[in-house]
């Protein structure tokens, strides 16, 4: 039986962002004959619009493929991992479900920080890795100076790394083929008890919560009793199967394999990622450990525009929280803005994706306010409170000391950027902890830094000013006592809280300023003036005026006029719809979003 | 059984220049065309008096356009036509537009004699420099001479159309032409703040800045002066943009502000009947083709629309919404389908009052905020 497992290889494909990991894996599809080539879209593993669309790997989806090397047929099933810092965690979920992981460095760029993340948390897994050499058609490619890149920077061997083109389909038999030679096969035990982590799940609204596992011990089939092992919630298996990349029913799971398991779980809580699966009957002794459950950095609020739509928000966070276990939220109010709720995300591209997911796939109108961080707030009487939200934060004269979380972040880039990337971590707070030439062309910068700096726009300014070029990554260090205040703005005398900001003090008048700038940009006149003021502890430290509007229209009204004029004033209340009044004052709800993209 | 009343509007398309503000159905034309019109505009009236033989016709408007443009005994054909195939009531009131340059004492006796018993002149300005600004081609002269035929052939019930807010226009051009224009013997003037709508020439040149944008509140200062300015004279203001001598208000125009039916006939015209709207060809080659199959934009209306409708014409004029005729009209309740926007719009915004059952606008200038608050049902 162990034959049946020897032609089995659980791999995943690991790289930093944009060098070409899910290119590579439509390639793998199409040459294992999965996917006819032009049945192939381009990245067919991103089922997301929004994937497609942007050009990243959100969501996992592994795909079973066969492929026959010296004369025997090989199941090679393929995990794909997102790439962007944001997702490691989904990274690592990965790699717990495989026995080796493909490492694609692009030969033009070379070794960049999201390369190393990605390394370490395979070695972590105890994982094979096999360097590949991407993009070789290029004409800045230097397959060999990469290699020896590999070798110094990561410390993995590398000369006989595949070389290969997987935009131009350039020797990808040779990728499929080292698959087979490099990595372990499964080693599970067939006859023992069931054993299989969850590694993803998503709701289908025919079948429920589809769990995405690999069986580890055992086996699993229709009409098992399984249950979770941590929730303790037990179900029968409706239907097990794998994908090709489209979901295929098939009689059984067995130890090795990867594929997914429905059962009629109603309840998006109960089929936790990171869970592990047995049998009620006989159940497995140990769980699997599973892996490290992810801590959300980044916190927002997020509201319907429409007050009346506080439950479908709801519904839509608990479905999207099945699939992404990093999300976390609790119901939150605002005088402002009413009911919500407070979310924690892994970074501000996960939260961008949230929002976006909540607008496309739950058509829901939504609210965003600014993103912040966890500060650690100790009160005067000894006590330290959490605070994410500039709402809660105690009256001044309660607080003793806050602290802010700092990070170490590693940015790669070649050397001529270097200047203007240490303007740019000096005017955000950052300690320069290292620099190391790696070679002529790259130089690795370390920074201790607040996370608070790094969440809004550090990754599109870093991009801006080394035309691309820099990568970055990092991870949260500790918290430091810092000097921060609460950055109110006031809109015609009032404070409007869901614009409220904790800030460092150094930066207050300048992010103050700004953002009354900006809300004067976008707040419409209004039929009085409307003072938009920045206020720290009531101290007014900036100030900007929307003037009056005294007149819509006077217009004539005759017969053929009646229908036309009684649509344009359907439309000026829909976008009456997308305004919240803070007090008297009429605010676009795109308002709350644009002061985050204050430079 | 009584018959139901009716209000007929007649578009005529033909004009002899274009203004530079207007994006109305209008343009000039041959007087070949200008036949072929009027034989299609002469058979479409005749078919929808087949049509509407249970209404009864108790006002007319003849627009445009510039129905003076047209050949002499025009118009008096058409209204022969109208007689000959609708219903009309014994003291159906017609307005005839001209513009002050083609009306002559001819064309008064015609349209006298026609039936026509009010005259409304495309006055707009007397400034010549804001007259060339707008494209208009006479002068005040015209314009009582024009007055003057009306009034000797027996027309007596006479509209001034006025502009307000033309580029460079300041307040003591707009006191000037009030002098001006209130020492006439007319009945009711329509002053309508000039809107700027989208591809006209004037437009075109403020925003390439050739002309300069008047500015709103200038506008609104202009307004009010305005408004004190008539009630003074003795011309009371009913609607957003319409003032009239007691007794004088047009009663076409009540009929559209009340919802109540009327029939478009001619190039680009609209009709609201039955709980419907719907409007005519703007294609001059299809409307002279087939002028009796021109219908387009066919839309019923369903409550909501209605409602609207209903809310938006009531709030246009002084005597604003009649609550009980709301509740009635719609089996519903206006305060409780409104109330959150009511208790906004005039305790925060002080925009409306309620008084006698009537909720009336208190600023005219906001009258869009206002009127698309009072869209949103609870």
């Amino acid at each position: 039986m162990q034959d049946r497992q020897n032609h089995i290889r659980n791999f995943c494909i690991v790289a930093h962002i944009d060098h070409g990991k899910s290119t590579l894996a439509d390639r793998l599809l199409e040459y294992t004959g999965t996917v006819a080539s032009r049945d192939l879209q381009d990245q067919l593993l991103d089922s997301m619009d929004l994937e497609r669309e942007r050009g990243i790997t959100i969501k996992l989806t592994p795909t079973r493929m066969k492929y026959t090397y010296k004369g025997e047929e090989y199941i090679l099933n393929l995990i794909d991992t997102p790439g962007h810092v944001d997702f490691t965690y989904e990274v690592s979920r990965s790699l717990a479900a495989c026995e080796g992981a493909i490492l694609i460095v692009d030969a033009a760029q070379g070794v960049e920080a999201q390369t190393l993340a990605n390394v370490h948390l395979a070695l972590d897994n105890r994982l094979e890795i096999l360097p590949v050499i991407n993009k070789i058609d290029l004409p800045s490619a230097e397959p060999e100076k990469v290699k020896k890149e590999i070798e110094d920077v990561i410390c993995i061997p590398a000369e006989h790394a595949p070389c290969i083109s997987a935009k131009e389909g350039i020797n990808i038999p040779d990728v499929l083929e080292a698959i087979i030679r490099e990595f372990p096969s499964p080693k599970g035990k067939e006859d023992a008890p069931l054993k299989c982590l969850v590694f993803d799940s998503y709701y289908d609204n025919f079948k429920g919560a589809i769990c995405l596992v690999r069986v580890f011990d055992g086996s699993v089939r229709v009409g098992d009793k399984i249950k979770f092992m941590q929730t303790d919630h037990a179900f029968e298996v409706t239907e097990v199967g794998y994908f090709t990349p489209k979901a295929k029913p098939c009689d059984a799971l067995l130890a090795g394999e990867v594929g997914y398991i429905a059962a009629s779980i109603k309840k998006v809580s109960e089929a936790r990622v990171g869970d592990t699966i047995t049998t009620v009957e006989n159940p497995t002794p140990e769980p699997l450990p599973g892996y490290k459950q992810v801590q959300p950095v980044v916190f927002s609020g997020i509201f319907p525009v429409d007050g009346n739509k506080y439950g479908e928000l709801k519904d839509a966070l608990e479905k999207l929280k099945l699939n992404d276990s990093a999300l976390e939220y609790q119901p939150e109010t605002s005088v402002a803005l009413g009911f919500g709720f407070r979310c924690g995300f892994l970074g501000l591209l996960h939260m961008e994706i949230i929002q976006e997911r909540l607008e496309r796939e739950f058509n829901l109108d939504i609210i965003t306010t600014a993103p912040g961080v966890n500060y650690h707030v100790y009160k005067t009487d000894g006590e330290m409170i959490e605070v994410s939200n500039p709402s809660n934060l105690p009256d001044l004269s309660y607080v003793d000391h806050m602290e802010e979380p700092y990070v170490n972040l590693r940015i790669f880039t070649p050397p001529e950027y270097m200047g203007s990337i240490m303007d740019l971590c000096v005017d955000r707070r950052g300690e320069n902890t290292g620099v190391e030439y790696l070679d002529e062309k790259r130089v690795r910068l370390d920074y201790s830094i607040p996370l608070n700096e790094i969440i809004y726009d550090f990754f599109d300014n870093l991009k801006s000013r080394t035309r691309g070029y820099a990568s970055l990554d990092y991870e949260l260090s500790e918290y430091r006592p810092s000097k921060l205040v609460k950055l109110d703005i006031l809109l015609k005398g009032e404070v409007c809280d869901a614009l409220s900001l904790i800030v460092h003090i150094d930066k207050a008048y300048i992010r103050g300023k700004a953002m009354v700038e900006k809300l004067k940009e976008v707040i419409p006149r209004q039929m009085f003036e409307v003072p938009i003021q920045a206020a720290i502890g009531g101290k007014i430290i900036a100030r900007e005026t929307v003037k009056a509007y005294r007149k819509d229209v006077l217009a004539k009204c005759y017969g053929g006029d009646v229908t036309r004029k009684r649509k344009l004033l359907e439309k000026q209340k829909e976008g009456k719809k997308k305004m919240r009044n803070i007090g008297s004052v009429e605010v676009p709800s795109d308002a709350f979003i644009s002061i985050l993209k204050i430079d | 059984m009584s018959k139901k009343n009716l209000s007929l509007y007649i578009h005529i398309p033909f004009c002899v220049s274009k203004c530079s503000y207007c994006n109305f159905c209008s343009f000039p034309a041959t007087l070949d065309t200008q036949k072929k019109y009027l034989r299609a505009l002469n058979q479409e009236i005749v078919a929808c008096g087949k049509k509407y033989q249970d209404r009864v016709i108790n006002t007319i408007y003849i627009g445009g356009g510039t129905p003076s443009t047209l050949n002499d005994g025009a118009i008096a054909d058409i209204l022969k036509n109208v007689r000959e195939n609708f219903c009309t009531s014994k003291n159906v009131d017609i307005t005839i537009e001209a513009n002050p340059n083609s009306f002559t004492r001819k064309k008064a006796e015609e349209y006298s004699q026609a039936g026509c018993n009010r005259l409304s002149l495309g006055l707009q300005a007397i400034n010549p420099n804001h007259l060339k600004i707008l494209n208009r081609c006479h002068n005040f002269k015209q314009c009582k001479d024009s007055i003057n035929y009306a009034i000797n052939s027996g027309i007596t019930d006479i509209n001034l159309d006025i502009l307000i807010g033309i580029p460079t226009q300041n307040i003591w051009d707009v006191k000037e032409m009030l002098d001006k224009i209130t020492a006439l013997p007319i009945t009711h003037i329509s002053a309508y703040s000039l809107i700027n709508e989208d591809n006209t020439p004037l437009t075109r040149q403020i925003v390439s800045k050739m002309l300069p944008e008047p500015n709103s509140l200038d506008v609104v200062n202009f307004y009010d002066f305005t408004v004190d300015y008539l009630q003074e004279k003795g011309f009371f203001r009913y609607e957003i943009s319409n003032f009239a001598k007691k007794g004088y208000q047009s009663r076409h125009n009540l009929n559209y502000w009340a919802r109540g039916e009327y029939l478009g006939v001619g190039l680009g015209a609209y009709s609201f009947c039955d709980g419907v709207h719907w409007e005519n060809t703007s294609n001059l080659a299809d409307y002279i083709l087939a002028p009796t199959e021109s219908q387009c934009g066919i839309e019923p209306e369903n409550i909501i629309t209605a409602k609207e409708e209903f809310i938006m014409l009531a709030l246009r004029t002084t005597q604003g919404l009649d609550i009980a005729k709301y509740n009635k009209l719609f089996s519903a309740d206006f305060i409780a389908e409104h109330r959150k926007n009511i208790d906004y719009l005039s305790n925060i915004l002080d925009l409306i009052e309620i008084k006698d059952g009537f909720v009336r606008a208190k600023n005219f200038y906001m009258t869009n905020t206002i009127i698309s608050r009072l869209f949103e049902f609870e």
